[in-house]
């Protein structure tokens, strides 16, 4: 790809696939001096066509399909797809599959939001607090895997109900497990809000004004940290958020420093709600019968990923497979909004920039870096680009 | 205000370009327009109404389908059939769907880039999958699909089956 000069913005994009961290992409910032003017972005290394795939495939293959669309957010890429068929065939899941649904879910954003925190404190060079927040992880993982059997793609979700339910022994290793990370989380808030090296990478570095962020479509909580009054789970509440509803969390600053702590404060969110459903289950079935062929129709089904709204559209023709399954993941929204404004900040903060928006980035395996005024081309990874970043503050 | 008002309110905003409205679900209005007042209407909508956020560009390939007499095959028929691009806004639990119709051929309809520079994503990503032109857009470089993938091949439409080689090893 021909590295861009004239365009005057940032764009880097992700496909309908859903990469995580660590996996191949290709950026290209134009930089002047140390300030970015331009960038963009080539990707699809990992395409792996699945809303093609899935007009193959019959209703319940598609579940297991689009759950593998993201190995972090698998719950609720097939929770978007169960409520979107279970619209289309007009019935309603139990409300005690529900509440698991969200019990999952909120599991889920947990284990997601810590993952992010120790990768953007890798970024920034903050190593310690990579190996804590991974390590605590550990016990939100556990979890997973005691009350569904799997560490990722836990599989919860069937059309018409999930398929898992919660003992009383689950129940009380979920209490203990939420003491246990709330007690850690407090650590973490003073950690991203006092330290004095940390606050020098976030504290009033790539900044989203409301602004830009309302207009631009910023989603999740990145445009929650800009301010902007955006979250499915209370607009447009679905599976148990009727019942178990939640409070949003914004913070007004847009910058980095409030990124972190809008996440981190929905932690504390996420273990509050689990807590509840766990005390407030309701009882009854898990499931109930969807029919082999979907009636036809279009449904728009949108859930709040951990890193904003997931959106599906749905067509069925009528038949035992999907017509047409369209897939926009959040990442996608915050790369355009986040970047567009991207331009203008320091070459050195795009490691944290880049990771604030908890992408999930395939990304940054080669990175290109063109000097606009002496057009020398010089290839770094992501590793030259961290710690170029590392040393630069310094 | 409730979901029905907002509705109320981007019905309004767009009515002078809405040529049919449609209500597929309840939170829901799909508004027809024709291709070439896209850009005022978005303009209406987002840019000066502020009305929501422009989630995703859907684009969906409604073919004609005819049946085989001999086999019995459900086949797409080449000369009828549309393509079809939806952008949707979403405004808290309000969708309203901004739809317009292409032909297969000159399936062309102008980039909202220049007001929305987020949208390239998913201008770019419906024009190399569902092969939609967007003129103006300003970056036609392959998003997703390989640099050697064939020009005028578009996946997600429904005449696309696969390539005849099998992979190799």
């Amino acid at each position: 790809m021909e590295p861009k000069q004239k365009s005057e913005k940032f764009v880097v994009p992700i496909g309908p696939q859903h990469p995580a961290l660590k996996e191949p992409g290709h950026f290209e910032f134009t930089v002047d001096g140390e300030i970015v003017t331009n960038a963009t972005a080539r990707l699809g290394f990992v395409h792996r066509g699945m809303e093609k795939g899935v007009e193959d495939r019959n209703w319940t293959q598609g579940l297991y399909l689009m759950e593998r669309v993201c190995g972090i957010c698998s719950h609720v890429h097939a929770m978007a797809y169960a409520l979107g068929v279970e619209k289309l065939a007009n019935v309603q899941a139990p409300p005690r599959a529900q509440a698991i649904r969200e019990l999952v879910a909120e599991l889920e954003r947990i284990h997601s939001h810590l993952l992010w925190l120790g990768v953007a404190a890798h970024e920034g060079g903050f190593d310690t607090l990579f190996m804590f927040s991974w390590r605590d992880r550990e016990t939100v993982m556990d979890l997973l895997e005691t009350i569904t059997g799997n560490r990722v793609n836990y599989s919860a979700n069937v059309l018409g109900g999930v398929k898992i339910d919660i003992s009383d022994a689950q129940k009380d290793a979920l209490l203990k497990g939420m003491d246990f990370l709330e007690e850690r989380t407090e650590h973490y808030m003073k950690v991203v809000t006092e330290d004095e090296t940390f606050l020098g990478r976030t504290r009033k570095i790539g900044v989203m004004t409301f602004d830009e962020a309302t207009l631009l479509g910023a989603i999740g909580p990145t445009g929650r940290a800009s301010g902007v009054q955006r979250d499915v789970r209370v607009d447009s509440p679905y599976a148990g958020y009727p019942d178990f509803p939640v409070n949003i969390i914004t913070s007004d600053a847009g910058d980095l420093e409030a990124r972190f702590i809008v996440r981190i404060k929905e932690l504390y969110e996420s273990y509050r709600l689990v807590r509840e459903i766990v005390d407030h289950l309701p009882e009854g079935d898990l499931t109930v019968k969807v029919p082999r062929r979907i009636p036809e129709g279009e449904v728009i089904s949108r859930v709040e990923a951990p890193r904003g709204e997931l959106l599906y559209f749905m067509k069925s023709n009528g038949s035992d497979k999907p017509e047409r399954i369209k897939v926009r993941t959040p990442s996608l929204c915050n790369w355009g909004s986040v970047l567009t404004t991207a331009i203008g900040h320091k070459l050195a903060d795009m490691p944290m920039i880049l990771a604030g928006i908890d992408p999930c980035f395939s990304c940054n395996d080669r990175m290109v870096m063109i000097n606009g005024k002496q057009s020398e081309t010089q290839v770094w990874d992501w590793e030259n680009l961290r710690q170029y970043g590392i040393e630069y503050y310094k | 205000m409730d979901t029905q008002e907002l509705l109320q309110q981007a019905l309004e905003i767009v009515k002078e370009w809405t040529i049919e409205v449609t209500q597929p679900e309840e939170n829901r209005r799909d508004i027809y327009i024709d291709a070439r007042n896209i850009k005022p209407a978005v303009k209406a909508l987002l840019i000066e109404g502020r009305w929501g956020y422009l989630s995703a560009i859907t684009g969906l390939d409604s073919p004609e389908y005819q049946i085989d007499e001999e086999t019995k095959e459900r086949k797409v028929d080449p000369e009828k059939g549309k393509l079809e691009v939806l952008y949707h806004f979403c405004n808290k639990a309000a969708i309203a769907s901004l739809r317009i119709r292409l032909p297969y051929v000159g399936a062309e309809v102008e980039s909202i880039c220049d007001m929305l520079p987020s949208a390239s994503f998913y201008e770019r990503e419906a024009m190399e999958l569902i092969g939609i032109t967007f003129k103006n857009t300003p970056i036609t470089d392959h998003l997703i699909l390989p640099d050697n993938w064939p020009a005028g091949v578009y996946p997600l439409r429904k005449t696309f089956k696969g390539f005849e080689k099998k992979a190799q090893g």
